[in-house]
């Protein structure tokens, strides 16, 4: 047992206000070198914690701690480790997902939101939060007709501080963009990198996909969209460096199939991919067991396995080890690395959420568009 | 007496205003932004600072025409670039494990006296390594010196002479931040050195490097890992026996005692000054008069408050 919680009932069940001074006074989960205790207060016939994590049984049963109303669980966690979870708490019949409230980190995505369990040792990188010594870039609506979807489509572009027309900057294009913004503060990293001169000023666009459940998962158009749409608008309104290694392209998750495939139909046009959790399924015998929207990811993933070709100069990728893309991931870096292309791989103590790709950016960004640091000192 | 002010990085808050009014100027104030490359000439905020009006050398800009209209010494200029980057990337890979063993004994546990002869030797290589690495670029500059005083170029050294002039006729010389080789290379170009000795300065942060005579590159919490700090070159010598830190309070891993301790002694007896947003060291001449937010390193690897003595 923690031994905290052990203090806690060392003298048998403890008085209401013994628990809720307990609660006031420490931070949870409670969190030791190499395990993590989850506490859940109240009334329930059976809680359960649920961990957005793939391997393992994502379901662990709480145990109610005798003499009070705590579920408590303590699991292993490997130091600096993190995911996110709810309790489900079954009472009076019915079943419902909660946010721990005695915990207040949360993330969100698409999705809602979680609560995080931060193991020990994680801290929060600092060049993610708000720096106020750090200028600003800002962001501008770009509307495009897009030829390859026959539709109307919003971009938005992100133009780094002290922007100026007379300049010529590197590019980035992000699938999935607005959630990067909105789930992996894209906007406060872009920020600190570019003020600690880590990565160059850069204009980065930010796409999103009304249903990137097909546009994302091996689509032509998708990629054309990019190539052929996007890139020669950006180029006509803003001054680009005219460079395939000044040029990059980046997803997580589907938005890295997406990114995967563009570059596949359109070789080296980006000198520089960044692929966070990519989906990359396929299959060495026999379907798929994965649904029919991975039919044409399978479809593309196996065709490139089996006829590879460089893409690009530099190629980062990042997994989380609890998720489980690490398997399609840890299968793909040789492939590309046997084109004679630079990989960089990363993996984390994480699961398959945006903070997890939040906290890779420095690493990737640095690495692809290494800034002027070292010889400048403004 | 000379006075030369040393500021660090001018955002978030500028002090240039605090530095120009502690000096008597007596005619025009040039501004030397070469470091800002691309944006160089952009001083309408400096000039709102300062309010005073303020007249751009443009040395980055007029020597790319100059390459332009004269592709010899473009040439010759682009041979000598060359070189020192391959010569830095060799000086790179004896650094690497000249260093990595002088790091490694300064965190090693033996007999006092049987180590810190050791430790002193370590450091003493290193020190050594730099010092050869100067010679070697040294002779790099007297080789392009020498060629380029033989091409008849007389446009170029017109155009030279006349920014030696500008320099002369100013008041107050301001010599920005920014791309430190890049600034250090133009000034070289322009063989500024001479006329910058005698006039009242305030450079800040890359500003500041080149006028030393030793140019530190360093960065402790580089994101792709650690490098280990590197001599890009001699800068102009007009700030002696100071090694000139900007950025010195993110850059540097101080909680590293050890390590500032190997950087302190390393470039001994030179005195390893930080330079970060609100820092001012002033000097007449050779003498510090005032200084403010500047620490030193002393070789313990702690940071003492510089003070004038």
């Amino acid at each position: 047992m923690n031994p905290q919680l052990a203090q806690l009932v060392q003298n048998g069940a403890p008085a209401p206000e013994a628990v809720d001074a307990f609660l006031r006074d420490h931070a949870f989960p409670l969190v030791e070198p190499g395990n993590v205790t989850f506490v859940y207060r109240g009334a329930a016939d059976e809680v359960t914690l649920r961990r957005w994590i793939s391997g393992f049984n994502t379901a662990l049963p709480m145990q109610l701690l005798e003499g009070t109303d705590l579920w408590v669980l303590t699991m292993d966690l490997p130091p600096r480790s993190r995911f996110e979870y709810k309790f489900e708490v079954v009472r009076n019949g019915g079943r419902e997902l909660l946010l721990d409230e005695l915990n207040g980190v949360v993330a969100n995505d698409p999705f809602g939101a979680n609560s995080v369990c931060q193991g020990f040792g994680y801290e929060r990188p600092d060049w993610t939060l708000p720096d106020s010594e750090a200028r600003t870039g800002a962001l501008v609506q770009l509307p495009l007709a897009s030829a390859a979807f026959r539709d109307q489509r919003e971009v938005e572009v992100y133009l780094p501080a002290r922007f100026k027309r007379s300049r010529s900057y590197p590019l980035l294009v992000v699938h999935d963009g607005p959630d990067y913004l909105r789930y992996a503060d894209l906007k406060t990293v872009l920020d600190n990198l570019i003020h600690r001169l880590e990565i160059p000023a850069m204009i980065v666009a930010l796409t999103q996909s009304p249903d990137r459940l097909v546009e994302y998962t091996g689509d032509p158009r998708q990629a054309k969209f990019i190539v052929e749409d996007l890139l020669p608008l950006l180029a006509e309104k803003f001054p680009l460096m005219d460079d395939p290694a000044m040029r990059g392209l980046m997803g997580a998750s589907l938005g890295g199939v997406a990114t995967l495939h563009t570059a596949s139909l359109f070789p080296r046009h980006f000198g520089q991919l960044l692929l966070q959790s990519g989906s990359f399924a396929f299959s060495d015998l026999g379907h798929h067991q994965k649904g029919p929207v991975f039919d044409p990811v399978v479809r593309f993933v196996n065709g490139y396995r089996k006829n590879p070709f460089p893409l690009a100069s530099k190629i980062y990728l990042s997994c989380g080890i609890y998720e489980s893309l690490i398997y399609e991931n840890r299968s793909i870096v040789p492939l590309l690395q046997a084109q004679g292309m630079q990989v960089q791989f990363e993996e984390a103590r994480d699961a398959h959420n945006w903070e997890n790709w939040r906290d890779r950016l420095r690493s990737a960004l640095t690495w692809l568009f290494p800034g002027p640091l070292w010889m400048v000192y403004e | 007496m000379t006075q030369r002010i040393l500021l660090g990085p001018q955002n978030p808050r500028s002090n240039l205003r605090q530095a120009a009014d502690a000096i008597d100027v007596n005619g025009p104030i040039v501004v030397i932004s070469a470091g800002w490359r691309d944006s160089e000439g952009e001083i309408e905020e400096l000039q709102e600072e300062l309010g005073r009006p303020l007249e751009d050398l443009m040395i980055y800009h007029r020597a790319e025409e100059i390459f332009a209209r004269e592709p010899e010494l473009k040439a010759l200029h682009r041979e000598r670039q060359d070189k020192l980057q391959e010569l830095q990337e060799l000086y790179r890979m004896r650094l690497g494990p000249t260093i990595a063993a002088a790091r490694k004994l300064m965190r090693a546990t033996a007999q006092p006296d049987l180590l810190r002869l050791e430790q002193r030797a370590a450091i003493a290589q290193v020190r050594a390594l730099d010092r050869h690495h100067l010679r070697r670029l040294q002779a790099i500059h007297q080789d392009f010196d020498r060629r380029r005083a033989q091409l008849h170029i007389p446009a170029a050294t017109a155009e030279r002479e006349a920014v030696q002039r500008q320099v002369a006729k100013a008041g107050l010389v301001l010599i920005a931040g920014g791309h430190v080789a890049v600034l250090l290379n133009r000034m070289r170009l322009f063989r500024l050195g001479d006329e910058l000795a005698n006039k009242p300065l305030i450079a800040w942060s890359a500003g500041a490097m080149a006028l030393s005579e030793r140019i530190i590159l360093f960065h402790h919490h580089a994101p792709q890992g650690r490098r280990d700090a590197e001599l890009l070159d001699a800068g102009l010598g007009i700030v002696r026996a100071r090694i000139l830190l900007p950025h010195a309070k993110t850059r540097f891993d101080w909680g590293n005692r050890k390590r500032t301790a190997l950087f302190s002694r390393r470039f001994s007896p030179a005195a390893c000054c930080t330079l970060d947003n609100g820092s001012l060291l002033h000097l007449e001449d050779d003498r510090l008069v005032s200084t403010a937010n500047s620490f030193v390193i002393t070789r313990s690897g702690q940071k003492r408050v510089l003070t004038p003595r």
